[in-house]
This record gives C-alpha cells, structure tokens and sequence, in this order.
C-alpha cells in the first residue's frame, strides 16, 4: 500500500526534500480550513495528484480506505456531540444534531486528506534518495535521517508481512476475508504479535548489518 | 476491481476429482503470471508442480484456494467455485502450508499451534502428536525457540493433523537438510495415503520430485504442462 512506485512522472521527479514539504503543508492545509468544501476540494486535488502519477486506481482506494476507518470516529462524533438543531431524534437522549454531523464529517474529511499527501509522497519518493536528501538539505543528522530511512523501508515490508500472514490465516480458516469490518479487527488482534516479533528480528538484524559496516563508529572513539 | 466478468458457472467436477484450472489467466498488472492454466487434481494423487524461480508457482497455489481469484477462467475446488466461496470456507478441506513457516505461527505453545486449526473446523484434539515426529515433551515450548527446520514441521503438523482432502504444499522442504526433507515428504505422503487425499506440492527437488511424485506438472511461459514425459536431461538443460 506504501511501497515505492517507480516511475518516470513529475512527482516521481521532484526532489524529495520539496516533496515532504509539499506533502506537509497539504496536510497542515487539512487542519487549518474547517469548511466542508475546501476540504472536499483538497481531496479531489490529492487525488488529481494520484491520477497524474498513474496511481488513481491507488488514490481511490486509499480514499475509500481512510473514510471507512474514520467511520467509527464519525459515529463517536455525531453521537457524542449533543448541542445545535436537531436532526435525528434516536432512542432517550441520543440525539444527532446538524452541528455534530458537521463536526463528524470535517473530522472524516481532515484525517483522510491530509493522510493521503503523506502517502503519495512515500509511493513516488525511493526511500534511500529520501533519507540523503533530508540529510543533505534539511541538514538532519545522518543518524536521523538514517532511522527515517530505515523506518519508510520497513513501513512497506511491515505491509507486506501483515498481508502474507493475513493470508497464511485466512487459509487456515480464520475469517479475515469477511466483509465486516469490525469482525476483521476483531480477528486480527491476535496475529499482531507474530508480525511484531519477526519485525523486531528483521530491525536486530538491519541494526547488526549497518553497524558491522562501520555505521555509528565516528561517534564512538 | 473484479476483472473477471464472465458467468459465475460453477465448473463441473468429475468424481473424485478435487481440484479444476480451467483456462485460468491471471496478470499483476502488466506482467502476465498465467496465460491459459488447465489441469485438475484427483483424491489420492500426490502431484508435484516443478517450474523456474518466478514462474508463478506460488501464485498458483494461491489460486487454488482462493486467496487470489483468475482474471479470466475459473477454479474449482472440493466442488466449490474460488470465486463464489470464501477462502476461510474452502480451508475447511483444503490445507495450505506457506512457504515462510513464520507466517503462519503464532501461537505461544506447539500444542495451540496445532491445535489452532482443529479446534476452527471442530476438531477433537488429541493428548499427543509424535506422528508428526513432535515429541509430547515440547508441545508446551514456545515454537519460536525452534529451528527454522523444526518450526516448518509444526507447521506442516497444524496443516495435516485438520486431514484436509486437499493439501497445498509451496516448498515445504527448501532449507532442510536431505533426511529431514524425505521424513518431511514421507510425513505429507503417510497423511494422503490413509486419507485418500490429493497432494499438490511446489519443489525445486528433481529427486524428490521423482521419488515421490505421481504425476508431475510443470509451470512454464505461463502455462502447465505434464511433466513427466520430460526426461532428467530435459530439466537440466532447462535449468
Ligand atoms: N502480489 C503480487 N503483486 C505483484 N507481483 C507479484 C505478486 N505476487 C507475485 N508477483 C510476481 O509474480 C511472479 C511470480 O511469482 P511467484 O508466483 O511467487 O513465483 P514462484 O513461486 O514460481 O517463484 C514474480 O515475478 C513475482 O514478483
Ligand atoms: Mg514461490
């Protein structure tokens, strides 16, 4: 979902440095505008981004995704939030009203548009020219800039790990190619430890490798 | 986003028959995997798939249990369409044993580890396993203290003691030494004999391929073929 996408477009082109801030500041934009339409219209620019860099397929579905991940947080919102006119009366004192529903949505809205640049940026951005550029221009110390690296290569191995046991589960007859939502979550929980476990032994490995090629020795002496 | 359009025929099965590719194609995007895939497996054959590194042996075992679904063609397994039935459904017959035994323990003992999937499909468990050369002794030891060899028996163990009709192998034996392989392949082939199972198993072994295969198929440009008219020089030269 996050793994490089290479490619030859614009984006792809662009130095890695201005990326991550172009991808910061729409996303800062996200939490500065509260109005429903402007972040509608982030949205369709964010994906207007995808489309130009082939991943449209890619930004629709990251899109659907986010929505349907802050759906509990909008349900949290619209039935918390008790003051304003009244649009729906449910049972007792549960209330939705025009106000909460509104709140709930810029919530939905925010979280999905200004996850999304971030995205984009770690799909057309090589994680190895992200880590030197941010060394090189932005001056971050090598060892940071390093970790981050290290951190956006294993976001993607991180993916793909969960996605192959995820399989080998569901093949084993755990229903984690049900349709609920909920239940998948559910059903999950208990697979993230083996996914923890293997990755920390992946990260001792990489941490062993970096520091038997010298990394780190400077400092040291 | 669904490629395959085309009628949701669940596909005839013959008797006995338990997996069906019929004309199956699939593609990553623009690399084309399968291109026209047929060929069927029935109870109590023990067939083994042969074909190079990336040839698309693994997404074809993937294929046959549903976790991907063809572009074009169709799968039919135990007598259910891949494309109308759930894949945590189909596991009720079908064993799938992964390539990396890791991503499938998780357990904190052996024991739940076998067991996991006997007690999804209802199965009584049993005080003991030594069938599956695990001693009683270990199965309260945490499976990540083992070695790899020893982790991807206990994974074979939770796949063959659910008796599946239908056991997908995807390189059961790469890593392990040539005894431990053989008594890995004589555990699978013990399982499919008492059970009338069908097997079909991924090596890149030609001698164990041949020392325990009934029929051999092999994946290549896309497409499979029957390999057993192809001769030791055919695959060395191939390879
Ligand atoms: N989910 C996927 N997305 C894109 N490409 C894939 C995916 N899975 C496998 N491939 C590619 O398909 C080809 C065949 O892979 P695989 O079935 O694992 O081959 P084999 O098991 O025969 O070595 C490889 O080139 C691999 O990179
Ligand atoms: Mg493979």
């Amino acid at each position: 979902m996050l793994t490089y996408y290479p490619g030859k477009t614009f984006l792809h082109r662009l130095d890695p440095t201005l990326k991550v801030l172009f991808a910061f500041t729409i996303s800062t934009a996200c939490f500065v505008f509260a109005n429903i339409f402007v972040l509608l219209g982030i949205l369709l620019f964010e994906f207007l981004l995808a489309l130009s860099c082939g991943l449209w397929k890619w930004g629709l579905r990251s899109i659907l995704g986010l929505l349907k991940l802050c759906a509990l947080l909008f349900v949290i919102q619209i039935l918390t939030y008790g003051d304003g006119d009244v649009l729906l009366r449910l049972y007792g004192d549960w209330v939705i009203t025009f106000e909460g529903a509104e709140i709930g949505l810029i919530l939905t809205l925010r979280i999905t548009a200004s996850a999304l640049p971030l995205a984009l940026m770690l799909r057309v951005t090589k994680p190895t020219a992200l880590a030197n550029s941010l060394y090189r221009y932005l001056h971050i110390p090598y060892k940071y800039a390093f970790a981050f690296g290290m951190a956006m290569r294993f976001i993607p191995i991180f993916a793909e790990e969960m996605a192959e046991i995820m399989e080998a589960q569901t093949a084993r007859g755990v229903e984690l190619d049900t349709r609920s939502f909920f239940k998948k979550i559910r059903l999950l929980m208990p697979l993230c430890v083996p996914l923890l476990l293997s990755s920390v032994r992946k990260i001792e490995t990489a941490t062993i490798s970096a520091e038997l090629r010298g990394f780190g020795l400077r400092k040291r002496k | 986003m669904p490629k395959n359009k085309q009628a949701a025929l669940p596909p005839k099965m013959l008797p006995g028959e338990v997996l069906r590719f019929e004309d199956v194609r699939l593609s990553f995007g623009e690399l084309k995997i399968l291109q026209g895939v047929s060929f069927s497996v029935f109870a109590g054959e023990f067939v083994i798939l042969l074909g190079e590194n990336g040839a698309g042996k693994s997404t074809l075992l993937r294929l046959a249990n549903g976790l991907l679904k063809p572009d074009i063609g169709a799968v039919a397994v135990c007598g259910h369409d891949t494309r109308q039935v759930k894949t945590s459904l189909i596991a009720k017959e079908v064993g799938f044993l992964f390539q990396n035994p890791d991503r499938q323990i998780f357990n904190k003992t052996i024991r739940e580890e076998i067991e996991f999937g006997m007690k999804l499909h209802g199965i009584p468990t049993r005080p003991s396993y030594t069938e599956f050369r695990i001693p009683d002794f270990a199965l309260d030891d945490d499976p990540f203290t083992l070695s790899r060899g020893e982790r991807q028996r206990v994974a074979l163990a939770s796949v063959l003691a659910c008796e599946p009709r239908l056991m997908l192998l995807d390189e059961p034996t790469v890593g392990l030494d040539d005894s431990e392989a053989r008594q890995l392949m004589d555990a699978v082939k013990r399982r499919q004999r008492e059970n009338n199972a069908a097997v079909l198993l991924i090596t890149h072994d030609l001698e164990l391929a041949n020392a325990y295969a009934d029929r051999k198929l092999l994946l290549e440009r896309g497409r499979v073929a029957d390999a057993d008219i192809l001769s030791w020089e055919d695959f060395s030269a191939q390879a």
